[in-house]
């Protein structure tokens, strides 16, 4: 099968970007430890009661980190009582913050506008992403999977002081 | 006996140069007519929810204009109706035209064609009878992931589109199989060769939709079953999800490859090359899906990476595409008159509306590939995913390299199919030239929206966390969509005008391609090759995410729910 030249170098120059874009991309998993969303557990959703989202909420656990477990349903993000609702979940600059969430009911996002943060939040599933917030500010969290009539009021805010 | 042996089932047909058969005219005819029904329908509502989405037309507007509500329906029929049936009607119709010209044959079995289309038509007035009917229930979008539960005639109306696609799928390779035993040894035309392709990966594909569907979607929605497992859900749909944006651009392709080089003035640079492409396609179009999930949490980030590789693999027989069809515009050019290094860009027949929809086309289609690698980038994706970026991205290629060729088709099609010439060149001209403008403001300004936090599929100009910036650029979305809205009404002048008021006979033929020289390797047509290909690497890339989304004892436990938020019972 005859290949005209210019096309085989422009062959070898198309594998070779592609190449280059995916070892960028496990150079970053690897060398700077930036991954994905990656299974941590299932839970009942119409049993949420019996699981570690009995009660939401943000939790101290030494040094500068945080727990936090939300659960989402139409179409609000319940992060315990003491941040109310919607959410507004203080925590101090520099923390860091591991968050869980799941589902009550249908298939939600959990999106920290100008963040690194952006989660399916999917009933049966357990979405877990660590965020360290280090300058001080407003940061609002944002729904972003269709989850019904009332989809787009569906946020909270994150206020690092 | 040897005489009759001899005799082929179905002569060879000779189809007229500027007239269709009878037949022909009527299948062909019929799918496209009903795919523009469905484009008629869904198209409206683009610029609709671009001004929905923008503050300063909201809040200048709201109230004043009764259309101003349904947002979430409004996108569910944009949806269903476009991507879903004006594409697939749209594919059938073409595919058979350029099967039966480029083999010179009819369709095998073509009482079972029009058994096909009776099917995709119930399933068009189902969608539009439950869409328009039930405008809550109905609004769970065309990826319709549950636990949100549709009326069970939402997914009876899909089943019965892709029932009707596979009979299509089977009655080309019946014809192709006939056409084969009388042409031992020959090559079979590019255009078909891309055809089986296609109709091959969407078969494939579908399965697992077939499977979504009829297995947990319909159930749940009768009540037959009261849980679903909307993780497994979003796999095999998106087993489906991916090929079926190849199922869309590989008619495109098959325009760009087999005729617009003619349409242009010029030759196909290479043809065995381009079959390469056909078969990279599909092979690595399946293997791919879990970059739609690369925020899921039930699927291993092992998978992810393996299908970010595959990705970028699949990229390349795009980026092969672009250097052949770019060499054969440059052959067109230089017979046209184009000197120099850069001038051969510049003078293309842009005066040809059939040329000119399908430059517009590959230009915007540019930016979606372009758009396309930063989302298959794992850890960039993270920082899109489902903002508006996402339909910006897609606009440009479903919306702009694929439509417009289609549309590019259809200036040439529907002339032929009516038997005069397109009402109006400078119509037509105007339509392409405003799309790219409309097109490249929307795909750019939702991207920026996009980046700047605003998510997509949300009714959102009033929303508590819009930015200012958000807001800027949705606004300029809803421009992007006012110039959409112009261009659709230019389309409308040439559909209506081309059928009923021209009156001039018809001038252009399709340049449909009915033999090639052996100059490719016998190889690219062993397709069972190639199936068994696909199955081992679908077994590799999806096997696991499939036995890891799939657990019987703690799964499915996601009871229904309705988009007004309450339980479906």
């Amino acid at each position: 099968m005859h290949i005209d030249r210019y096309e085989r170098y422009w062959l070898i120059a198309v594998a070779a970007t592609l190449g280059a874009f995916f070892a960028a991309l496990v150079a970053t998993l690897v060398v700077f430890g930036v991954s994905l969303p990656s299974p941590v557990g299932r839970v009942n959703p119409q049993n949420l009661e019996a699981s570690e989202f009995a009660e939401p909420g943000v939790r101290y656990i030494g040094g500068n980190r945080y727990q936090a477990h939300i659960v989402a349903r139409m179409w609000q993000f319940d992060a315990g009582p003491e941040a109310g609702a919607p959410p507004k979940i203080r925590v101090p600059a520099g923390s860091e913050v591991n968050f869980f969430v799941t589902s009550k009911d249908i298939i939600h996002g959990f999106y920290i506008q100008n963040h690194t943060i952006n989660l399916e939040v999917i009933p049966g599933q357990v979405s877990q992403a660590t965020v360290k917030f280090n300058r001080p500010g407003v940061y609002q969290i944002v729904c972003n999977h269709y989850c019904g009539t009332g989809h787009a009021v569906m946020y909270g805010e994150i206020i690092v002081e | 006996m040897q005489a009759t042996q001899a005799q082929p089932n179905v002569a060879p047909v000779s189809f007229p140069r500027l007239d269709m058969l009878r037949s022909e005219r009527n299948l062909v005819g019929v799918h496209i007519a009903s795919a523009l029904i469905a484009l008629t329908v869904g198209i409206f509502m683009g610029p609709f929810q671009a001004f929905h989405r923008a503050p300063a037309f909201v809040n200048t507007f709201l109230g004043q204009i009764p259309v101003f509500s349904y947002y979430y329906q409004a996108v569910t029929v944009h949806g269903v109706m476009l991507a879903l049936f004006f594409t697939t009607l749209f594919i059938v119709g073409f595919s058979y035209y350029v099967t039966q010209r480029s083999l010179q044959r009819q369709i095998k079995g073509i009482q079972f064609a029009w058994v096909a289309y009776a099917l995709m038509l119930i399933g068009l007035a189902m969608l539009v009878f439950t869409l328009a009917n039930d405008v809550t229930r109905s609004a769970v979008l065309y990826t319709f992931y549950p636990p949100l539960i549709a009326p069970a005639i939402f997914y009876l109306g899909l089943v019965l589109l892709v029932v009707g696609s596979w009979i299509a799928a089977f009655l080309v390779f019946w014809t192709y199989n006939a056409w084969r035993k009388e042409h031992p040894g020959e090559r079979v035309p590019l255009a078909v060769f891309a055809i089986l392709v296609n109709y091959l990966m969407w078969f494939i594909s579908s399965l697992a939709v077939a499977i979504e569907v009829l297995f947990m979607l319909l159930p749940a929605s009768l009540g037959w079953i009261q849980t679903t497992d909307p993780q497994l859900a979003r796999v095999l749909f998106w087993f489906f999800g991916h090929p079926l944006v190849y199922f869309w651009l590989i008619p495109a392709y098959v325009s760009w490859y087999t005729m617009l080089p003619k349409q242009a003035g010029g030759r196909l640079f290479s043809d065995p090359l381009a079959r390469v492409a056909f078969v990279m396609l599909l092979l690595f179009s399946i293997p791919v899906g879990v970059h739609h999930l690369y925020a899921d949490p039930g699927v291993s980030q092992v998978a992810k990476f393996v299908h970010a590789f595959l990705t970028f693999t699949v990229a390349v027989p795009s980026f092969m595409t672009a250097f052949n069809i770019g060499a054969s515009l440059e052959i067109a050019s230089r017979n046209n008159g184009g000197r120099g290094f850069w001038g051969f860009i510049f003078k293309q027949r842009w005066s040809d509306p059939v040329v000119a929809a399908q430059l517009v086309g590959m230009l915007l289609f540019l930016a979606g590939g372009v758009t396309g690698l930063m989302n298959a980038s794992a850890q960039i994706n993270i920082t899109l995913h489902n903002t508006s970026w996402v339909p910006g991205h897609f606009h440009t290629t479903l919306g702009g390299g694929v439509t417009m060729t289609f549309f590019g088709i259809l200036y040439w099609l529907l002339p032929l199919l009516r038997g005069r010439a397109l009402f109006s060149k400078k119509a037509a001209l105007g339509q392409a030239f405003t799309w790219l403008v409309g097109m490249a403001l929307f795909g750019f300004t939702m991207g920026e929206a996009g980046l700047n936090g605003a998510p997509r599929r949300a009714d959102l100009a009033n929303s508590p966390y819009m930015t200012p910036e958000a807001s800027l650029w949705l606004n300029g979305a809803a421009i992007g969509g006012m110039i959409l809205f112009i261009s659709v009404v230019l389309l409308f002048v040439n559909i209506i005008g081309t059928l009923f008021f021209s009156t001039r006979p018809v001038e252009g033929d399709a340049p449909i391609q009915t033999k090639v020289e052996a100059a490719s390797p016998a190889i690219l047509e062993r397709w069972r090759l190639w199936i068994a290909i696909v199955v081992v690497l679908c077994a590799i890339a999806w096997g696991p995410v499939i036995v890891e989304a799939l657990d019987l004892t703690n799964g499915f436990n996601a009871i229904p729910y309705t988009p007004s938020g309450a339980p479906l019972r």
